[in-house]
């Protein structure tokens, strides 16, 4: 395996990313058999919550695990064993479950959680930083520098990364998206959003590579059907962001909501059961992901595993 | 009632209580709320229990013999619908689980996300 890494970013907050990232996860996984890693850049935590609870959250923390330890290991020097941070069980799907109980693994997720404190340590760090005159752009270097080892290693293990990041551009976000692969913009159907929209893959462009806009897979999420945003969406596929790739419309609903409220740290659910009336719109965006994901990687198959 | 109507005091009063009768039979929830507000105890029947007991505004009390008071009447099939209307608990976590397991999950679910949620001041 060779991973694919793919960060979730926009400088929006709000639109959609650890939402995403999870339905990302769990698609990929359940219907391509993939072993995904989750890794959560942003100090909200709400991709690890999503994926663990806020329990399952804490006990990383406790336990060593996830970005703080991870951000750690850069502020003491130590070489940055990637591994080391990861919980290797966020599934919660019954089929991969008992797929992996009946030593038939087919389709899993790992997590690199994040943790409120992620914050306070970046700033912690930020203070030093500066105070010896380094820059925001030579510490994001550095960092990506720092991480790049582990995460080459990571790629060995994993099929897909995936980075969670924060609605503004921390170290650890740019960090991140220099890391990256591919990115993954998730936006909503609004005029604010949709100049957020060029203002960040502008941003990207000018900052982290010339070419990542050009491997960008747009996703507008929460979307009401109503003839103001079928008029911006249509907008930002014919004229702002043209020749991009979209993923379909994620609705916006109440399923989306409950499938993100993971019951306890030991509940499973079936792929149906979880997502309830959006299962269709996880599978195409899946699907769409994929084959984004080919063009990217010639030569890279996708097999759908499960249906 | 038409705007230029006029009541008399009692008959006004009348009205206000005759509506309020009706939502409290009607309206476990808002008979729950209301009774809460005046501070009194009230007893529901099995029926509309599982329409107003919530288990994290028990769970938060933190007294765990009255949270089993007011669930363990309960049937198999409240105590999963209470679980799985309050997102703690999947079709597949309830599946084949005996009443009492249930209302240990209950508890416990509750229990842990109300911890994990509350804030810490006030
Ligand atoms: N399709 C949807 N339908 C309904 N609600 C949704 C949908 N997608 C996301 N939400 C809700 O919108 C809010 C923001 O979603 P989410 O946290 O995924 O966005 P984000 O971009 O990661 O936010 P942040 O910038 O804070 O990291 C959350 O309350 C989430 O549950
Ligand atoms: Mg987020």
């Amino acid at each position: 395996m060779t991973a694919i890494i793919a960060a979730i970013a926009n400088l929006k907050g709000g639109v959609g990313k650890s939402t995403t990232t999870v339905m990302l996860a769990d698609g990929l996984s359940y219907f391509y058999g993939l072993n995904v890693c989750v890794v959560d850049l942003d100090a909200q935590a709400n991709s690890s919550q999503m994926l663990l609870t806020e329990r399952g959250v804490q006990m990383a923390y406790e336990q060593g695990k996830g970005a703080t330890h991870l951000l750690s290991s850069f502020i003491k020097g130590e070489p940055a064993n990637v591994a080391d941070f990861i919980m290797p069980n966020a599934v919660s799907l019954e089929e991969l479950r008992i797929a992996e109980e009946n030593d038939d693994r087919l389709g899993w997720i790992s997590s690199l959680p994040s943790h409120p404190h992620l914050r306070l340590q970046e700033m912690g760090l930020e203070e030093t930083w500066y105070s010896q005159a380094g820059t925001p752009t030579s510490l994001a270097n550095k960092l990506a520098e720092h991480f790049k080892t582990g995460f080459d290693v990571l790629r060995e293990y994993y099929d897909i990364i995936l980075f969670d990041c924060p609605p503004h551009l921390s170290p650890l976000a740019r960090a991140g998206l220099s890391l990256s692969d591919v990115f993954v913009m998730p936006t909503i159907a609004d005029a604010v959003s949709t100049w957020g929209t060029k203002q960040f893959s502008d941003w990207v462009g000018a900052n982290v590579a010339p070419d990542l806009p050009s491997r960008n897979f747009v996703l507008i999420t929460r979307f009401r059907n109503t003839g103001y945003s079928k008029q911006i969406a249509n907008e930002l596929q014919e004229v702002y962001l043209k020749d991009r790739w979209f993923g379909p419309k994620i609705p916006e609903s109440v399923h989306v909501l409950n499938a993100m409220e993971r019951a306890a740290p030991d509940s499973y659910d079936t792929f149906r059961g979880k997502y309830g009336g959006v299962k269709g719109d996880v599978k195409r965006l899946s699907e769409r992901f994929t084959d984004f994901l080919s063009q990217q990687r010639a030569g890279r198959k996708w097999q759908k595993m499960r249906d | 009632m038409a705007e230029n109507e006029r009541l008399d005091a009692v008959a006004y009063l009348d009205r206000f209580f005759d509506e309020l009768r009706d939502e409290v039979r009607t309206n476990p929830k808002f008979a729950n709320r209301l009774v809460k507000a005046m501070g009194g105890k009230v007893v529901f029947e099995d029926s509309t229990k599982t329409d107003i007991a919530n288990p994290y505004l028990l769970a938060a009390e933190g007294n765990k013999s009255e949270f089993y008071t007011v669930f363990s009447p309960l049937k198999t099939t409240q105590l999963k619908k209470i679980l799985k209307d309050n997102n703690l608990a999947t079709s597949v976590d309830i599946r084949g689980k005996s009443p009492s397991q249930l209302l240990d999950m209950l508890y416990d679910r509750a229990s842990l996300k109300v911890s994990e949620r509350k804030s810490s001041y006030f």
